[in-house]
């Protein structure tokens, strides 16, 4: 008996101390995920979704801040007393347009980086490295300083460069895309199999990809004229003089088309959650402007109220009004989601029409020996083109300015128009003027892209754009100047705290608000 | 012999002698002594009339004994006034006085007594002295006695430290049962779910839980609530990690052991139960009758002055009805038991089209062979259940937005009689006159019974068990399980559903298919080793189990090419989901808020286990266990083998000491015990994966190779006492658990490029004291009392969230635009709840902006942060139930009582703001809302429109500090009067009519609805109602017959 309880009890010990672990990495390894080399296999397929993510969660990210704060949108809805629109900076919402580009563009370019494509593949990396600099741009633009050149070397702590030095990452980006482009092209014209189909900008046309990073190249340059003169002019003539040129008609436009379940955005906020309608700004300007491309980025208004009082059944909502319920607004004009922004329309990063506004402003700048006057109706006309719209007189109309804004529910959010300017160029005029009339037809020209729209106007003041009616920031948003930025997100002070309290001591140059100018907002410093 | 009671065992042998010495001592005396007492003869049955065996009856008095034999008859020598006294293990002492020669005496089953021998953890049988921790045992009788469609709901109130909530989720809705509180951020809070000492899964239906206040898709009831109640014999509560820490990582919170059913030997029985139920639901919101919709098309009640309203809440909610038969057969002979039973339950719900239909098949068999060295055993059940339309919760696709929202003074029944437009196509089909952008309102009757859910569930449930006795002190078992469950849910929204459901307006179909394969094996050798020495006995078991669990599955859903053709080919695949394919939304390892795990997940613990039992004479006893545990979701780490050990200590005072005679029991004891616990699948391996368009998508979590098993840490001290000749019984037990080392999926800094990372971290105490004291306060022939008191406390504390990582919150439910969120955050308390406050100055007055004109009303501002509004959990519970029995009946209720605790009323604030609720049309009637506030230049406010007023501190995402209210809910949880009908002794052994109720009065509610609900069985949405369907009061009728 002896024999046998150790004999049982040896036997026991020995089925489990040599308990079978071998399969364990099997077991805790996801069949229904992919293998390293499935991975690379299929890395084009990423590139689509990277694309996509620069609009996401677009309507927190942006359209419920920047687009109204450019005066292309205002939302019908009373989310809360005091939101956004009305300065009241909402965490939940502003975080998105700072969080999403990080997780959703930079996580997952570090993660092509770390498949080797950097050398590899290195006109795949370029496509990589302009996406980046496209979504980080929108990011650097709305909050200023950013955690950027250290981004994912520790997940505690992470330094914020200052936006000078983030602006310079970004040109030796672009770079190095160009590089990497060029030397594709020449070396395989017209070859797309690399990205191909995968590619919902361009389906792998690294020719055009090449103008994308040169005109990326020049919308940055632009926008830091106060701030680095030197630079601004270093870069502008670098993108306008390099051999792969930049876009110029709208078959060169960049912007992605949907896929799958993905709707397009503006779709998605104005007709599916009816969140979104017109903003009395732009329709005050295209309605006196007898803009011809009104019924193509607009709906008529369907309220009885607004509709019996509006010009040709266009009315917007003036931003930060009062509203008490969704129904008072609903029906005001609505961005034309039945024929221009159905499900399924693309949505822009950049279009050819912004690119020749920038050349006039580079030639009103001195910059280059365009004539200002060609790149500025050029850029009207192809913004008509873009549209499907036939430009008519358009140009040539030198009386049409702004109209008074009345709002048919509210006399108090009526606004008189704050602007003369008119559309037909001058030579004669001012130096300044001539700037109004261009920043206010690229501003006609690129909605519905309020994220640039709103850089445009902080940086030059045009075009005119009427102040919130409510002003809730409690004093640090001032209604004239109106906002500058947005507040850094609330997680960057649990999760990133030393640094991004070091990057508002010392980068910022002013308090973590909404009225603290951006590094190229330069205060007190005329366009000129 | 180890596992039979030592006391009991003891004392029946001396019984039995005393009897073998009384009756020689009659078999002499009846020539020798003339004058010898009658023979008085009896029988003896339980509450059940099953005749009792081995019952000592003894002569007050006197030395004179008897035992009852295997029929219950007993005879014994005593005068026509002397007192008899019956007492038998697991049943309360009964004192009789002699009537006549031929006595029938039924006796009761006792709580405090029932505890004499212990199912713990593995199955193993121990006395109740020699345990080191606190357990509690409920008799399968307090089970069925007031049934409900989720047995673990009629546990509520009866055990300390226990606490139940139900879902808000209809007829086979799931239940969440924590046991002293809540200890894991990630993990599983629940317990684990035993069988005849064998662990069976508890997994939800396909659909899982909701996730936030949205809701969506519901709930479809969890493992346990599939079981047929009639099955079991009893359930063992273990509380603690020590009683469990044999079961290792899954026993972290506690295991409730389930021993079922069998055959007995010699006697066969049928029994036959049958109980109708009728549930109504247990309250109303509060309505205004006096303003109307704002305008004919306004979604809004603020309104111009109407006289009455209608009772639309009336035209929706029925009389739901439970009927619940079975029947079960056991017998056998010494060598082979048979025990069968079927079940079927068809429920109906408060909700109409709400149906729950469901049947049990069991199957178990014992047998002995070889010399009654080898005992076998099997048990197979097999169950099917279909619910149809589980009440959805939450704002989204929940017919009770639109039924409480709907403007006052309007009738609803023309849109209840007409939900549907059949001559119209796409989303013109629904009739439904509101468009409420906000809340995305439907026809309630157009939910119901245009975008009908059904989730059928089959399980089969295998057990078995051999067990061979190599020598009288050395026996070896092997034990194995699988429990498959296959799951399917579909949901199908027909063309008229709103856009926001279906884009295209053809209608939208989900289908979720999700197969469950838990199999588990063990082999134990229990020893008991042999010593000279009397005084000190050695004995213990070594053993290794294996667990492996698997799920698999797929999840479609997606918009319809022909309009209301639900076949899964109809689905625009450019239109099904995207991101769902791959993953699963139900599977126990998601963590909550956190990303799914993908389907498949295999998981697989492997284990080596040892125990160890010293006792001397009858007052020590001395325990301890180790296991180790290799665990295949920690691959990948160096930390995929773990060790864990417990340690207790029982000292049986009144046999160390010489007690006053009033103490017939005392013990203390004290406990320690460590459990770890593994991490979800896959965490260690991270991988990159595809979405259905055939994308690569990046996983940009951290891959963290250095987590840790979770680890919780437990003492407890407790002390038992029985008095009063057994009458009176009193356990309290005191503990404290820490749990370390929890992973948490973190925001890691934005720029480190990880969109997740994990971390071990965290330290969740739990404290508390559990109590119960149970008193037969009568013991007589015909009439019995028993009343027992449960008490529980229970304090939790975070002490430390992540700090080493500047982290002092994690969100269990993120607010997804709606103003509650659920923390744990670094000193509060697990499930803390957060939301928005009204903006106040210094002195506490709160600050308005406008200026009080009808163009610009005063209007109160929300905080620009969440703050604190209140934790959900109680302080305390408290549980009184009381037993009597008169005569042929027995009468029982309990009222317990949950005190403290705060709970938010998401659902009052939308009414608030929609201007339908009472309180608003009160504020109207008497001409505003009285504030004490000052506005933007100081000026004291003193009236606000309540327009303004609850425009602004209402609805989803208002100031939801507002709508916090007192948790505390003291209630008649259950009372039954049965009667036992005088039948002769013949074909029927017992025919008992029994009129239950649950849940029939709320003596104390402060909240708008029944704060025990819950939204989610997971770890968030605790406390919060939005739109859940009320609380139901249930009353009905059973009889029981056996023969």
């Amino acid at each position: 008996m002896k024999l046998n309880q150790y004999t049982v009890l040896g036997l026991l010990l020995a089925f489990g101390v040599s308990s079978c672990t071998k399969n364990f990495e099997s077991y805790n390894t996801n069949s229904s995920s992919l293998s390293n080399a499935q991975t690379i296999a299929i890395l084009p397929t990423a590139f689509g979704p990277l694309e996509q993510a620069i609009y996401a969660d677009y309507q927190t990210a942006q359209n419920l801040n920047a687009d109204g704060f450019a005066g292309f949108f205002m939302s019908p809805t009373p989310f809360k007393a005091a939101y956004d629109l009305n300065y009241f900076l909402i965490d939940g919402w502003d975080r998105n347009g700072f969080v999403d580009q990080y997780n959703q563009v930079m996580a997952p370019v570090s993660k092509i980086a770390a498949t080797g494509v950097r050398t590899s593949e290195p006109a795949v990396w370029a496509v990589a490295l302009i996406l980046q600099v496209e979504a980080m741009d929108r990011v650097t633009d709305r909050f200023g300083p950013i955690p950027y050149s250290k981004a994912g070397t520790s997940v505690t702590a992470i330094a914020y460069d200052s936006q000078q030095q983030v602006y310079n990452e970004f040109f030796a980006q672009l770079d190095t895309a160009v590089a990497n482009l060029s030397a594709y092209v020449s070396a395989h014209p017209g070859d797309t199999t690399q990205l191909g189909v995968n590619d919902l900008v361009y389906q792998g046309r690294y020719d055009k990809w090449w103008k994308y990073a040169n005109s990326l190249r020049l919308r940055l340059a632009m926008r830091i004229v106060k701030a680095d003169a030197a630079t601004a002019q270093a870069q502008a003539t670098k993108a306008l003089s390099d051999p792969g040129g930049v876009l110029t008609t709208p078959a060169d436009d960049a912007k992605f088309a949907q896929s799958a379940g993905r709707n397009n955005d503006i779709w998605l906020v104005a007709s599916d959650y009816g969140d979104c309608r017109m903003n009395a700004a732009l329709t005050s300007y295209m309605i006196g402007f007898k803009d011809p491309r009104l019924p193509v980025y607009a709906s008529p208004a369907t309220d009885p109220v607004a509709a019996a009082a509006a010009t040709g059944g266009y009315e917007g909502i003036r931003i930060g009004i009062n509203i008490a319920s969704k129904d008072d607004y609903e029906g005001y004009s609505s961005p034309n989601t039945t024929t221009t922004f159905p499900r399924t329309a693309p949505q822009y990063l950049m279009s050819s029409a912004e690119v020749w506004f920038l050349k006039a402003e580079a030639a009103l700048r001195g910059w280059s020996a365009d004539n200002v006057q060609t790149d500025y109706e050029t850029g009207i006309n192809t913004s008509f083109q873009q549209w499907g719209v036939a430009s008519g007189s358009y140009i040539s109309d030198g009386s049409s300015t702004q109209t008074n804004y009345t709002d048919p529910k509210n006399a108090a959010n009526n606004g008189p128009a704050l602007s003369t300017i008119t559309i037909k160029w001058d030579p004669a005029a001012t130096q300044e003027a001539q700037l109004e009339r261009i920043i206010t037809q690229k501003w006609i020209a690129i909605y519905p892209d309020g994220q640039e729209a709103w850089a445009d106007y902080r940086r030059t003041g045009y075009p005119r754009l009427f102040p919130v009616v409510n002003n809730n920031s409690g004093g640090t948003i001032s209604t004239t100047t109106q906002i500058r930025r947005l507040d850094y997100p609330q997680s960057e002070y649990t999760t990133n705290a030393a640094a991004v309290n070091s990057a508002v001591s010392t980068l910022l140059g002013g308090p973590d608000a909404g009225g603290t100018r951006l590094w190229w907002d330069v205060a007190g410093k005329g366009n000129f | 012999m180890r596992l039979l009671p030592f006391r009991a065992l003891q004392r029946s042998v001396q019984v039995l002698a005393v009897l073998l010495l009384v009756h020689t001592a009659y078999a002499q005396s009846d020539t020798a002594i003339k004058k010898a007492p009658p023979l008085i003869s009896g029988t003896i049955t339980n509450q059940n009339g099953e005749p009792l065996t081995q019952v000592t009856v003894s002569v007050k008095g006197t030395q004179s004994k008897a035992l009852s034999d295997d029929k219950g008859a007993f005879q014994i020598a005593a005068g026509s006034n002397a007192t008899l006294e019956f007492t038998h293990i697991g049943y309360a002492a009964l004192d009789t006085s002699v009537t006549g020669t031929a006595m029938s005496i039924v006796m009761r089953q006792s709580q405090g007594e029932l505890t004499e021998v212990v199912v713990t953890a593995l199955g193993i049988r121990r006395s109740q002295p020699s345990l080191t921790y606190a357990t509690q045992q409920i008799s399968g009788d307090q089970l069925t006695n007031v049934k409900t469609d989720n047995m673990m709901n009629a546990l509520n109130g009866k055990v300390a430290g226990l606490t139940v909530s139900p879902s808000a989720s209809g007829v086979g809705g799931s239940a969440k049962v924590t046991l002293r509180g809540n200890r894991s951020a990630n993990g599983n809070n629940q317990p684990l779910y035993v069988i005849d000492g064998i662990p069976i899964s508890n997994a939800n239906n396909a659909n899982g839980q909701p996730g936030g206040t949205y809701g969506g898709t519901p709930d479809g009831g969890d493992g346990i609530s599939n079981l047929n109640p009639d099955d079991i014999a009893s359930i063992s509560v273990l509380e603690g990690a020590s009683a469990a820490a044999l079961y290792g990582s899954q026993a972290q919170n506690g295991v409730i052991l389930i021993t079922t059913k069998k055959g007995r030997p010699g006697v066969t029985q049928i029994n036959v139960s049958s109980s109708i139920f009728a549930d109504q639901i247990a309250y109303k919101p509060k309505f205004q009758n006096s303003f109307g919709e704002t305008t004919p098309t306004s979604v809004d009640s603020w309104g111009a002055a109407i006289s009455g309203g209608h009772d639309n809440v009336n035209e929706f909610f029925r009389t739901g009805m439970n009927f619940t038969n079975s029947i079960s057969l056991s017998g056998g002979s010494e060598k082979a038991q048979t025990y069968f039973s079927y079940a079927n339950t068809d429920a109906t719900g408060v909700q109409p089209t709400n149906k729950l239909f469901r049947n049990n098949l069991n199957l178990h068999e014992t047998a002995r062979m070889l010399k009654d060295k080898l005992t076998v055993d099997g048990n197979v059940s097999y169950i099917t259940q279909k619910i149809n339309n589980s009440p959805a919760l939450g704002i989204y696709e929940n017919p009770l937005t639109g039924l409480y929202l709907f403007p006052r003074g309007r009738d609803i029944l023309p849109y209840k009689r007409h939900y549907l437009n059949a001559d119209s196509t796409g989303f013109a089909r629904q009739n439904w006159p509101i468009n409420d952008g906000n809340l995305y309102q439907q026809n309630p009757w157009w939910i119901l019974n245009e975008e009908p859910s059904v989730a059928t569930r089959n399980r089969v449930l295998f057990n078995a068990s051999l067990r061979y006795e190599i020598a009288p002190w050395l026996n070896i078992q092997a034990r194995g399980n699988i429990d498959y469950i296959n799951d399917n849910y579909e949901q199908d929204l027909h063309s008229g559903t709103l856009p926001i459901y279906n884009n295209n307006g053809n209608g939208n179909m989900t289908i979720k298919q999700q197969t469950t394969e838990q199999k588990y094996g063990d082999v134990i050798a229990n020893f008991n080793i042999p010593i000279k020495n009397d005084d000190f006995k050695v004995s213990g078991l070594v053993g290794t189990s294996i667990l492996d669990t698997k799920v698999t599955g797929n999840y479609i859903t997606g918009d319809l090419s022909t309009p209301d053709f639900f076949t899964e080919g109809n689905i625009i695949a450019s239109l099904a989901g995207l991101t769902s394919i791959t993953t699963s939304p139900a599977n126990q390892d998601v963590p909550p808020g956190g990303a799914a795990t993908p389907f498949p997940v295999h998981n697989q613990i492997q284990s080596v286990f040892g125990e160890l039992d010293l006792k001397y004479k009858e007052w020590l006893y001395l325990n301890g266990t180790g296991r180790n545990d290799w665990s295949s979701n920690l691959s990948f780490t160096p930390n995929e083998s773990f060790f864990y050990p417990s340690a207790g200590l029982s000292v049986v005072l009144s046999e160390l000491l010489k007690l006053p005679q009033a103490i017939d029991f005392a013990k203390v004891r004290g406990s320690f015990a460590q459990v770890g616990n593994t991490v979800p699948a896959y965490l260690t391996n991270i991988q990159n994966t595809q979405n259905a368009a055939g994308q690569l998508v990046f996983n940009t979590a951290d891959a963290f190779r250095t987590l840790k098993p979770e680890k919780t840490n437990s003492w407890e001290i407790g002390t038992e006492w029985r008095f009063l000749n057994n009458r009176l019984d009193f356990t309290a037990t005191l503990y404290k658990s820490n749990t370390r080392n929890q992973y948490f999926p973190i925001a890691p800094v934005t720029a480190s490029l990880f969109s997740t990372g994990y971390v071990n971290a965290g330290n969740i105490q739990n404290k508390g004291i559990e109590v119960v004291v149970s008193y037969d306060v009568i013991r007589d022939r015909h009439f019995t009392w028993n009343t027992s008191l449960n008490g529980a406390l229970n304090r939790n504390k975070i002490i430390d969230v992540d700090s080493k990582d500047s982290i002092n919150t994690f969100v269990l439910t993120a607010n997804g635009n709606n103003a509650y969120e659920s923390h744990i955050t670094k000193g509060g308390q697990y499930g803390d709840i957060y939301g928005y406050t009204l903006v106040r100055n210094a002195s506490g007055q709160i600050v308005f902006n406008g200026d009080g004109s009808t163009a610009n009303p005063y209007k109160p501002q929300q905080s620009s942060t969440y703050n604190l509004l209140g934790n959900p959990n109680p302080l305390y519970q408290l549980g009184w139930r009381n037993d009597f029995s008169i005569y042929k009946f027995a009468v029982s209720f309990l009222i317990d009582g949950k005190f403290g605790g705060k709970v938010l009323s998401l659902t009052q604030g939308i009414m608030d703001q929609y201007g339908v609720s009472q309180a608003t049309g009160d504020a109207r009637l008497k001409g505003g809302v009285a504030v004490n506030g000052v506005d933007a230049t100081g000026k004291s406010v003193t009236v606000v429109t309540p327009q303004a007023w609850y425009e602004a501190i209402g609805g989803r995402n208002g100031i939801s500090g507002e709508y916090m209210y007192s948790a505390t809910v003291v209630r008649l949880r259950e009372a039954s009067i049965a009667y036992s009908l005088p039948i002769p002794p013949g074909f029927f052994k017992q025919i008992k009519l029994s009129l239950v109720g649950r849940n029939l009065a709320y003596f104390s509610k402060k909240a708008p609805f029944d704060p025990e609900l819950t939204m989610s069985t997971g770890n968030g949405l605790s406390g919060v109602d939005v739109f859940n369907e009320p609380a139901t009061r249930n009353f009905g009728f059973s009889l029981n017959a056996s023969f």
